[in-house]
């Protein structure tokens, strides 16, 4: 009989508190007649914009008591963002993309957004659509270019010229071996494998681009065209490649801890004189500004070299900063309200300032850099191919990956053949 | 009266059951289900039925991962077993300062493996680390040397600081289990003449069993799905030489392969309970 009572008991508790759990929060009926308040969720990666953004965020919240932005951050928000697709935990605006995700509808059709599209450089608005649709999904406020940064008091006492072709190139590492035996000519920090995927991606991806254009690539990178990607040919831009870089590392033109080296001690190196060279993107100029500010005059910048026959050099120049809605989302007005405020043209100065990325917008005057780096920069996109990243990449073949094969490159696994051959069978895998 | 007894234990046994349902049950159902799809994370899954186990065995990178996991097991588990057992036996001693000695060995158990690979990458790394530094003061001009592009010593460093971290916690409960051991059946051990050689095979091994389970048990599971320490020496590389199979799935599954890393996960899972299984019966039979 105890028994029973216990669970009748039990039963009893338990229903309680799930009817309880489901009950209705707005006991108060003045509650209810209340102005009800959107809560709007920014997803971004973006680790050097947090303040800014919160900022901004702050000033919005503040300026009405409709809407309420939140920001969240995740260091690996390109990976985050699926498992939030999945469990539908989609945020309201995100700054991740990814082809896959446009496929499959998820983003919000921008293509009517002239308030925005007019104001945005025709180069960066062509960045921002969508090849297989010709559509615009996500509107990108800055650029970023990325190319060789040189120190210019040592290429200045060596009397040397930024170099356009490979042979000028290695002529440069090579003097400035001989001269200065304790300077490493070309700093590559290879244990971070997303920088040497950024060698392949501005290097003969950069060859593939500028020989087929920007667009044309494209669509042959989504269709695997080997015909024309040509990745796995042992005289093609891959092999070629391998064969410069297997050759460099032998001169010593190098640093010998490549594959152990990371991005700090690229950078401790560089603003100390002990590193002549080295390959990244405007991100960076925050790191070597702040490692040693008297940098700033004698930071230089200049294309990646030509090194295929025939070619050009090339510079990186992309769309940065994009910001996509999501298609599911319910609160669609209020995210585009709060991105107009985000666009507007001081916000975008401010953004730009505290990014160190130039505005991609018409009407936004920023002083992004010193102007002696925005000189540099100006002068190397106008002398060069400028290129995008390649964001039709296989899904399953990421940047990363492709730095892991330059690691394996380097570590002495591969002859330039056999890297090749490994490169279009890895690429072809990925696409399945 | 028995079988209103049984009913209520049962009906106690209940909510567990609903938890370990929900939480574990529900998800392993899922798994499986997901494991035998091409799902990408992104687009609808299709059936492909066992074609992703098929797949693994193929795959020239994942087998290596299980060589790098093996190879790490079989250096970590023993040796961690083995040095905390040394440590609990200095530790059941007296001394002076045992109680800071027994706080500094355990110390490195409770910091994140992931902030100890940082530390002791800062530490090693070739060139530039502390110790390659210090090396070079004394004399020896290539410092550590490129341990990070030799297979082996790559492993060897990745075994030591993970011993090095967790040594700690096996002391721990080997030191609970001598410390459980009765102290007459030393000293009648001791009136039959036997040594400390002697008692500590006769005597403290034995009773040692428990403790010596649960060490290796939970050791292999840990080694056999390391990942941070991996993640944060040597990210797995150069390439993917030193990646473990836990890596692997996380690579996997980020990589627009979801439906294929879950099935390298169901493998991972009979990789673990192989030799757990093993490790457990030998140890019952001894007890």
């Amino acid at each position: 009989m105890n028994t029973r009572i216990f669970k009748l008991f039990t039963i009893l508790a338990i229903a309680c508190l799930l009817l309880a759990g489901c009950a209705s929060t707005s006991g108060d009926a003045n509650a209810s007649q209340a102005p009800k308040t959107v809560k709007l969720k920014l997803f971004t990666g973006k680790i050097e914009t947090i303040d800014i953004i919160n900022d901004v965020i702050n000033e919005f919240n503040a300026s009405q008591n409709r809407i309420v932005v939140e920001q969240e951050y995740q260091k690996d928000a390109s990976n985050i963002i699926k498992i939030k697709f999945a469990s539908g935990q989609v945020p309201d605006i995100m700054t991740t993309y990814e082809q896959g995700f446009v496929d499959e509808g998820k983003f919000l059709d921008l293509s009517d957004r002239s308030e925005w599209w007019d104001r945005l450089l025709p180069s960066m608005k062509e960045s921002c659509t969508d090849v297989k649709s010709g559509k615009q999904y996500r509107v990108c406020t800055n650029m970023t270019m990325a190319g060789f940064f040189y120190n210019k008091e040592i290429f200045s006492e060596l009397g040397l010229k930024t170099a356009t072709t490979w042979d000028e190139f290695t002529s440069n590492l090579k003097a400035i071996k001989e001269s200065k035996p304790d300077v490493t000519p070309w700093f590559i920090f290879g244990k971070e494998a997303w920088h040497l995927g950024h060698l392949i991606e501005f290097i003969p991806h950069g060859y593939i681009k500028q020989s087929l254009g920007a667009v044309e690539a494209k669509k042959a990178m989504l269709a695997n065209d080997k015909a024309k990607l040509n990745f796995g040919a042992p005289d093609g831009a891959m092999a070629t490649f391998a064969k410069n870089m297997l050759e460099l590392k032998e001169l010593g033109y190098i640093n010998s801890n490549v594959l152990t080296a990371t991005s700090d001690n690229c950078v401790q190196d560089f603003v100390s004189g002990k590193a002549a060279m080295l390959s990244n993107g405007m991100w960076v100029l925050s790191s070597l500004l702040e490692a040693n500010p008297e940098m700033e005059s004698k930071i230089g910048f200049a294309p990646y070299p030509a090194y295929m026959p025939g070619s050009k050099p090339v510079v990186l120049s992309a769309e940065d900063s994009g910001y996509s809605i999501s298609a599911s989302t319910e609160n669609k007005a209020e995210a585009i309200e709060f991105l107009n405020f985000l666009f507007n043209a001081e916000n975008q100065k401010k953004y730009s300032e505290g990014a160190k990325a130039p505005s991609a917008f018409k009407d936004v005057s920023a002083q992004w850099a010193p102007a002696a780096v925005v000189a540099e920069v100006e002068t190397a996109l106008k002398d060069a191919v400028n290129i995008g990243f390649t964001n039709e990449k296989p899904a399953g073949f990421s940047g990363d990956d492709m730095g892991r094969m330059v690691q394996d490159l380097l570590a002495g696994k591969h002859t330039p053949e056999s890297y090749a051959a490994e490169y279009e069978k890895t690429w072809d895998g990925g696409m399945q | 009266m028995r079988h209103v007894k049984t009913g209520l234990h049962t009906f106690m046994a209940f909510p567990a059951f609903l938890l370990f349902a929900l939480f574990f049950l529900w998800p392993l159902a899922q798994g499986i289900g997901m494991s035998l799809t091409d799902w990408d994370g992104i687009r609808a899954p299709s059936f492909v039925g066992l074609q992703n186990f098929f797949s693994f065995f193929k795959d020239s990178r994942a087998l290596g991962d299980i060589k790098t996991t093996l190879l790490f097991t079989l250096g970590s588990a023993p040796l961690l077993n083995l040095v905390g057992l040394g440590y609990a036996l200095l530790m059941d001693g007296e001394f002076h300062g045992k109680g800071l000695a027994r706080v500094i060995i355990y110390l490195p158990a409770i910091i994140s493996p992931l902030i100890m690979g940082y530390i002791w990458y800062f530490l090693l790394q070739p060139d530039r680390g502390f110790v390659s530094q210090a090396m070079m003061q004394w004399g020896f001009s290539r410092g550590l040397g490129d341990w990070m592009n030799e297979y082996w010593l790559e492993m060897l460093v990745l075994i030591l600081v993970n011993v090095w971290q967790y040594a700690g916690m096996t002391m721990v409960i080997y030191l609970a289990g001598l410390q459980g051991i009765p102290q007459e059946l030393y000293e009648s051990a001791k009136m039959d003449g036997a040594g400390y050689s002697s008692r500590f095979r006769y005597v403290t091994l034995p009773l040692l069993i428990p403790s010596i389970r649960i060490n290796v048990v939970t050791n292999i599971i840990g080694s056999l799905s390391v990942f941070d320490i991996i993640m944060s020496l040597t990210d797995g590389g150069p390439g993917y030489a030193t990646e473990s199979l836990g890596i692997y799935i996380m690579r996997m599954c980020y990589g627009s392969k979801t439906g294929y890393s879950t099935a390298v996960a169901m493998i991972m899972f009979f990789i673990i309970l192989v030799p757990v299984v093993i490790s457990m019966r030998l140890t019952q039979e001894r007890e």
